[in-house]
């Protein structure tokens, strides 16, 4: 069974103020090292785990900026993936791009080197709110990027979009949807906007420099997305992303369904199931120790835990809850050797009763009410 | 044992933060009792939660050698004392351990009303008080202002005041001569049976109960059978000695002497404050004067958040217990709170402290609910009960009278307050009874109060209307009947028994329409709507809603680090253990407060 593997490029031209991710401003980057030790750790991987002697089925180059890399650079990894592990015919390989930095030939390189999938961060296609959000490119860039992937051979696309931005109404929220929707993606990411600590926006909130608006607003736009999306071709399959049946983003799905992922690059997480637990690491989050370590000794492990089965139990719940279609309660006696009943039955009766979650055939899944609340629902099983 | 004329046995009288700890320090370092480098700062709020609330709780003492300028080394005994109105009966009893107070005023500050009282306890006492105008390095410092503050508002004659700057170190050796040459040396019988006051007493686990005490009459022996007259408990005198403030143990203490005793006593309520230690051979024919038997004032429900812990707090009430005699328990059960135990206090700051020590030193996680005080209900059977918990309150048909503790209370203010202070007393039922100025312009009021009243927040109310100014003390009178209801708390329609209280009929509605909006305030948003109502008599007289929450989502999954987003969910899950599930709704700690943070 193939398995899917993450490679985490943490450069950007620019800190985005909402961002918390693993990721760094710079005008110019190591990225031969950085490629070097990307492979070196990939390579020293492969000797052990869930996915030795396993081919590869997803690979997402996620960031940072991706896009910053030249196409030869993404090449090198997909190849050593290829040598090292093998891939799948059918592999999605996806790549996270900033439409400012994107044109013809890199997306003509991109498509050589192997990746078949490209995902935009459209963010929005109000300039004003572009620039709230400190997004470097504008609304026009965005269209321009979508039409020169289709033209580069890319069936898979991917737009993400925010909302719940301050200063945002109802209206740009529906109107930021038609417009992602024209340009036809065959997949859409619409993320309510978090104010995550350590990040320029939540010090702004504490501030009082931006007001979040309020969370009676926030659901309404989060409702008006869900019912936008799907009457225009994207159904949602999870918490956040929408796509026709048969385009969902095969690399998430594995998060979501709480399976093995390897995690290369700087900050990167991993997953390695055994059994019904695992352990799951993660890497130095700056690039240049990344860099030296994963040269030197192969691995670049800044901290790790040992998740125990009922740890995983939990898990595997709330991470699957997450899917509308959520899981099915005989993947879950397969997984840990107990049914769903016998582990979490007490704790699921209130949320069935309420409404939060609903039970049909063999299957758990989120209620449109639980979906709404799914974070007081995932408490729950934790 | 020392002879008793070199001995001089002093407290401190100062303001909050007009330099008692400061002035302490220096004493001890001055007469070589701490090295600079063992003195840590304010030695004497030792205890963790003092520090932080910057008051003193329980009494201390430190005996100091002093060498004065007549060339003979005397025994100085500081007496700490507590600063807050809940503690009232403590402090007398450290004054009397006294012969003299060094009365600390602020140059810069002038006299504050909250020292006042302590000041006239002091007098009350006999006590030699010695004025110290401190912080006059301050920019601000005015002493002559401050002098004739002194002499106006206290009536002290303040022309010898001493002046210092703690901080700085200037007039310590002044303050210690003063201690010699102006307050008078302790006096007692030495030949008769001895009598010891005990002024603070706490639970060690290891010797049992350590009791301070300052010996009047006599002399306390090591091996010597020794009673507490006023519970009448016997016991050995395993040790004694005294703190430099290093433990030092002696053979013996004689008249005029302040130490600790160790006599084989297992509870602090066999050895109170304010009793009096005899031989228990040849006892005294009777105890020194002033002995109170504490009643508690205030009770309320402590309950665990979590029902596994009710086993977890009664051991721990029973501990805190063991060092705490004004505090007393008993089981009980509430219907929205299950297992716990209705506790009586002293007062409200005396409540607080219970709590925060319960939460901090024995990691529970409490549910207090609103204090009340006892009322006395006479049946129509004719039975009389006392209702400590309001939810016990009997059906309005049964009940013949409600009765209430009325107290007197004493207002230490200036003139230019007592407008403010009549309003604030009228406001809770009070009856004037007499109105006195001291000094020039410093007036003393009296007041009758229902002490359900002064319960809720008037103190604080006492201290924001007067710009801190004014200070209270008050006493228990009697119980008097009046018209009370019970003001039931109902969450979707069901009483919630813990949330219930009595109140006067004529305050019912006000009080129903506060507590509702302070509750919508504090119940966070459900799942589904919640109806908050006030009612009386099944009556409903208020109402709030809190609209059902419409989101709880988070958008990302923060890709593959999933330890983080089960962490935010951890986080979320011990946020609610911390509620009460009250049928389906769960209510924060906060709302079981609530009412006493409803604003006027």
């Amino acid at each position: 069974m193939g398995f899917s593997l993450y490679a985490h490029i943490p450069y950007c031209h620019a800190k985005c103020p909402y961002c918390d991710f693993n990721s760094y401003a710079a005008s110019s980057w190591p990225e031969d090292r950085y490629v070097d030790a990307l492979i070196a750790e990939l390579s020293s991987r492969a000797e052990s785990g869930p996915w030795k002697n396993q081919p590869v089925a997803t690979i997402f180059f996620g960031g940072g900026t991706p896009s910053l890399f030249r196409p030869e650079s993404i090449g090198r990894v997909i190849d050593a993936a290829a040598h090292r592990f093998g891939i799948e015919d059918d592999a999605e390989i996806t790549l996270e791009a900033n439409p400012g930095t994107i044109d013809d030939a890199k997306l003509a390189g991109l498509r050589a080197a192997g990746v078949n999938r490209i995902s935009f961060g459209a963010q929005s296609f109000n300039n004003a709110t572009l620039k709230l959000l400190g997004r470097i490119h504008s609304a026009d860039q965005t269209r321009a990027a979508a039409r020169a992937a289709h033209r580069a051979g890319f069936e898979r696309l991917n737009l993400d979009l925010i909302f719940a931005v301050p200063g945002q109404s109802l209206e740009e929220v529906r109107s930021d949807i038609e417009a992602a929707a024209e340009l036809e993606p065959d997949h859409i990411s619409a993320y309510n906007l978090t104010f995550e600590e350590g990040t320029a926006f939540f010090a702004d909130l504490k501030g009082g420099k931006i007001r979040q608006l309020s969370s009676d607003d926030q659901a309404a736009m989060y409702a008006a997305v869900r019912e936008e999306l799907p009457r225009r071709g994207f159904p949602m399959y999870e918490i956040s992303n929408y796509a026709p049946p048969g385009h969902e983003a095969r690399h998430n799905l594995t998060y979501w369904r709480a399976e093995s992922y390897l995690g290369i690059g700087a900050g990167a997480h991993s997953y390695a199931r055994n059994g019904a637990g695992g352990r799951r690491w993660w890497n130095e989050r700056a690039p240049s120790r990344y860099i030296e370590r994963a040269l030197s000794r192969g691995v670049a492990e800044a901290g790790a835990e040992t998740i125990d089965e009922k740890t995983a139990a939990g898990e595997f719940v709330f991470l699957n809850l997450r899917l509308r279609e959520g899981f099915a309660s005989a993947d879950f006696e397969r997984r840990f050797g107990r049914d769903f009943d016998s582990v979490f039955g007490a704790r699921a009766a209130p949320l069935l009763e309420s409404g939060l979650l609903i039970r049909s055939a063999d299957r758990i899944r989120l209620s449109d009410r639980g979906l709404e609340l799914a974070d007081a629902v995932f408490a729950e099983f934790v | 044992m020392t002879d008793s004329r070199l001995i001089r046995n002093f407290s401190i009288i100062a303001h909050i933060d007009h330099g008692k700890s400061t002035l302490a320090d220096r004493l001890l370092e001055r007469t070589g009792a701490l090295s600079k480098r063992e003195l840590r700062e304010q030695f004497l709020d030792s205890m963790e939660l003092e520090r932080e609330r910057g008051i003193t709780i329980k009494a201390r003492s430190v005996r100091l050698n002093y060498t004065a300028a007549d060339g003979k080394t005397y025994v100085l005994n500081l007496i700490d004392t507590p600063g807050h109105v809940d503690f009232a009966y403590e402090v007398s009893r450290s004054l009397a351990a006294c012969e003299g107070a060094l009365l600390v005023v602020d140059a810069s500050q002038g006299v504050e009303a909250q020292t006042l009282a302590n000041v006239y306890l002091a007098l009350d006492h006999g006590l030699e008080i010695v004025p110290v105008i401190n912080k006059i390095d301050l920019p601000g410092a005015d002493i002559e202002r401050t002098r004739s503050q002194i002499e106006d508002v206290i009536g002290l004659d303040a022309a010898n005041a001493i002046l210092t700057s703690a901080k700085e170190g200037v007039g310590i050796d002044e303050v210690l001569e003063a201690i010699v040459t102006r307050m008078p040396p302790p006096r007692g019988d030495e030949t008769s049976a001895p009598r010891a006051l005990i002024f603070d007493s706490w639970y060690d686990p290891y010797e049992g109960v350590i009791g301070l005490a300052r010996v009047f009459d006599g002399t306390l022996r090591r091996g010597m059978k020794v009673r507490l007259m006023a519970t009448g408990k016997d016991g050995e005198v395993m040790r004694l000695g005294y703190f430099t403030p290093h433990e030092q143990a002696v053979e013996a203490l004689g008249p005029g002497e302040v130490g600790y005793v160790v006599a084989g006593i297992k509870a602090v309520e066999d050895m109170r404050v304010g009793d009096t230690i005899t031989d228990a051979e040849r006892p005294a024919a009777h105890p020194l004067g002033g002995f109170k038997e504490l009643k508690p004032m205030v009770f309320a429900g402590l309950y665990p958040s979590e029902a596994n812990q009710y086993g977890a707090l009664r051991d721990a009430i029973e501990k805190l217990r063991l060092n705490d005699a004004s505090l007393v328990f008993e089981p009980e059960t509430s219907q929205a709170l299950g297992f716990g135990f209705r506790a009586g206090f002293l007062g409200l700051l005396h409540m607080e402290i219970a709590q925060e020590r319960l939460e901090r030193e024995f990691g529970l996680n409490l549910i207090v609910t609103a204090p009340t005080v006892a009322y006395r209900v006479v049946t129509m059977a004719g039975a009389t009960l006392t209702v400590d918990n309001p939810s016990r309150l009997p059906d309005e048909s049964e009940i013949k009278t409600i009765e209430e503790p009325f107290i007197l209370a004493s207002i230490y203010v200036p003139d230019e307050f007592v407008g403010a202070m009549m309003t604030l007393c009228e406001e809770r039922r009070g009856v004037q009874r007499d109105l006195k100025y001291v000094g020039t312009n410093r007036v003393i009021l009296h007041y009758e109060l229902p002490l359900a009243e002064v319960v809720f927040d008037f103190y604080d109310r006492l201290k924001s209307m007067s710009r801190g100014y004014a200070s209270l003390d008050y006493e228990f009178l009697d119980f008097r009947a009046g018209p009370l209801v019970k003001l039931d708390l109902r969450i979707n329609g069901e009483v919630v028994d813990a949330l219930s209280v009595i109140v006067h009929r004529d305050k019912a509605y006000e009080r129903g329409r506060a507590l509702c909006e302070k509750m919508r305030e504090v119940i966070p948003r459900q799942m589904f709507e919640v109806a908050i109502q006030a009612s009386v008599g099944g009556k409903i007289i208020a109402r709030e809603t809190v609209k059902a929450l419409r989101k709880n989502v988070t958008a990302k999954c923060y890709g593959g680090d999933i330890t983080r987003k089960r962490k935010l969910l951890e986080k979320q899950k011990e946020g609610k253990k911390r509620m009460k599930q009250v049928g389906r709704v769960e209510l924060p700690q906060e709302a079981f407060l609530a009412l006493l943070k409803v604003e006027k």
